[in-house]
């Protein structure tokens, strides 16, 4: 497997008391899309943060393609990117302006920076409004352009918090298309998320986060297996024996508060066997969001 | 690093092409100001009292307390409106480093506010009858307050890198410029900021002294000392807001 592009060990950071991230681990490789999945105020853009040297953390340490970007400024030059809530673009300067002027303080010489935001505009059809200041530029086309923006110096490790919240229903296919397509090229990307359909479209791998903590990571295909078919919340009276408990864990059942059974009406059916005769408190369907439905059970929220 | 510079320059001179009226409203501004002042010591002098020479110093001075009051507040106003916007993050990603990049910006805003002071220069010349005909030598003790009022820029900017809402305490500052450019350049006053190149340059001006390079160069180390001095506190400023995550809005 390729050396991985940036990789965090142990990341850590505390507000006043609030502990927003505790221990955050990953590693990105070249051509690979990790999705950071979690409930908003689960710690994604602090972590992004720190990932990006714009956030000291605590304990822990961050490698952006061997260097640490706290000690070494010059490492940002293999990173771009897109933050939350952010701006990220002039808005009194036009596109063109603003990706020139990006490119350049990014480390590009000035005519490089040119030419590299032209073929940037072209390749994602914003070459007419090259020169509309950006204030003038639809919310989509805002949000295009600060992808480019953390593009512009071509940078190894793309950082992208919640690359697609807030667009209309077009925009963010073509966005996820870009993204994927920067993934093709070889690019390393994390993207940040709060909901679990972006992170199936678009991720290799994925990583839920909760109060700070990434409480599973594991392949988009493992994740789907873990939410596809029918999900039932089943809760009892009382905790249930250690004979009961390990026959429950043996059918697949996860959780130890709220119980979270997968399968279809029979293997639900199965469990409540294996419980017979305990009292029951609850049995529901669970239809609202899965990842809610999940971290209930895992987090022990 | 010439790159930067270059595209800084651009970057502000766009602001003033697209941004014309701001430009004037500056302009406007800051010569409305002296140009009441001038007025209003006229009234207070009589009629028939002739300012002579010292009008040409006082207008100069004047100048001078504008240029540096804008090296003085510049990156302060900028971090506080970046902070708000939603830009800083971004600016604060270059491989450059946030010290190294508002240095650049610092000398870039020489060129920008150097055009908006030449214009105001111009404005109150038409209206007060002033003619500047100094030495350019002038210039050399002028840079050396601007290095000074970088410095204290520095220092003032790491307080909005940090608490961001600091526009009282920039507005009180004003008049603590307006001392330190006052100050004679004797004894201990020479250690204060700004006040042995304001000095330097008045006596130029006021008494047609030459240029005396022993004094030029201490008030160049003034300058640089307390540029020093801002940078430090600048850097420290840094690792404290990325410390406690200070980059973004409020
Ligand atoms: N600069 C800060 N100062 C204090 N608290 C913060 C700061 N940044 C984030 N937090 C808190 O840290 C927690 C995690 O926030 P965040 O990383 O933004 O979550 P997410 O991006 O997953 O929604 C939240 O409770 C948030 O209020
Ligand atoms: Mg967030």
């Amino acid at each position: 497997m390729e050396r991985p592009f940036l990789e965090a060990q142990g990341l850590h950071k505390r507000f006043g008391t609030l502990e927003a991230v505790r221990g955050v681990s990953l590693a990105l490789r070249p051509g690979e899309v990790l999705a950071f999945l979690g409930k908003n105020g689960a710690g994604k853009t602090t972590t992004v943060k720190m990932l990006s040297g714009l956030l000291l953390p605590d304990r822990g340490e961050v490698r952006l393609l061997g260097k640490d970007p706290f000690r070494d400024p010059w490492a940002l030059k293999h990173l771009g990117a897109v933050l939350e809530g952010n701006r990220n673009t002039y808005w009194r300067l036009t596109a063109l302006e603003n990706l020139v002027y990006f490119g350049v303080a990014r480390g590009l010489r000035l005519a490089a920076a040119r030419k590299r935001a032209l073929a940037l505009l072209e390749e994602y059809g914003l070459l007419e409004k090259a020169h509309t200041e950006v204030r003038h530029l639809s919310r989509g086309m805002q949000q295009k352009l600060a992808l480019l923006q953390a593009l512009v110096h071509d940078p190894e490790v793309l950082l992208l918090d919640e690359p697609t919240l807030g667009l209309d229903v077009e925009t963010s296919l073509q966005m996820r298309d870009k993204i994927r397509a920067l993934a093709r090229g070889g690019k390393a990307i994390l993207l940040t998320t709060h909901q679990l359909e972006v992170a199936e479209a678009l991720a290799h791998r994925v990583a839920i986060v909760h109060r700070g903590e990434v409480v599973l990571e594991e392949s988009k295909e493992a994740l789907l297996a873990r939410f596809a078919g029918e999900h039932y919340v089943l809760e009892l009276e009382a905790p249930p024996p250690p004979g009961v408990l390990a026959r429950l864990r043996a059918l697949g059942v996860e959780g130890e508060g709220p119980f979270l059974v997968r399968g279809d009406g029979e293997a639900l059916w199965r469990v409540l066997e294996a419980l017979k005769p305990l009292p029951l408190k609850k049995v529901a369907k669970a239809e609202a969001d899965l990842l809610e439905v999940f971290l209930k059970v895992v987090g022990r929220a | 690093m010439l790159d930067l510079l270059l595209v800084e320059v651009w970057r502000s001179l766009l602001a003033l092409r697209r941004y014309p009226l701001e430009l004037l409203g500056a302009v406007v501004t800051l010569s409305l100001i002296f140009y009441l002042l001038f007025l209003g010591a006229r009234f207070l002098a009589g009629p028939g009292v002739e300012f002579g020479g010292r009008l040409e110093a006082v207008l100069v001075g004047y100048l001078l307390w504008t240029f540096t009051l804008s090296a003085y507040n510049g990156l302060s106003f900028g971090l506080m409106e970046e902070a708000q916007t939603g830009t800083l993050e971004q600016v604060f990603l270059t491989p450059y480093g946030p010290v190294r990049l508002y240095l650049v910006r610092d000398l870039a805003s020489l060129f920008t506010q150097g055009l908006l002071v030449f214009l105001i220069a111009l404005v109150l010349m038409a209206l007060t009858g002033a003619r500047l005909s100094f030495t350019p030598q002038v210039l050399l003790p002028f840079l050396a307050v601007l290095l000074g009022g970088y410095g204290l820029g520095f220092a003032v900017g790491s307080l909005a890198l940090l608490y961001k809402r600091i526009g009282q305490l920039l507005g009180l500052s004003q008049f603590l410029l307006l001392f330190l450019l006052q100050a004679p350049g004797e004894g201990l006053f020479r250690l204060l900021p700004l006040a042995p190149g304001a000095a330097l340059a008045r006596r130029m001006l006021a008494e047609g002294a030459p240029l005396d390079p022993a004094t030029l160069f201490l008030s160049f180390l003034n300058g640089l000392a307390y540029l020093t001095v801002g940078l430090f506190l600048f850097r420290r400023a840094v690792r404290l807001a990325k410390g406690r995550g200070l980059l973004h809005g409020y």
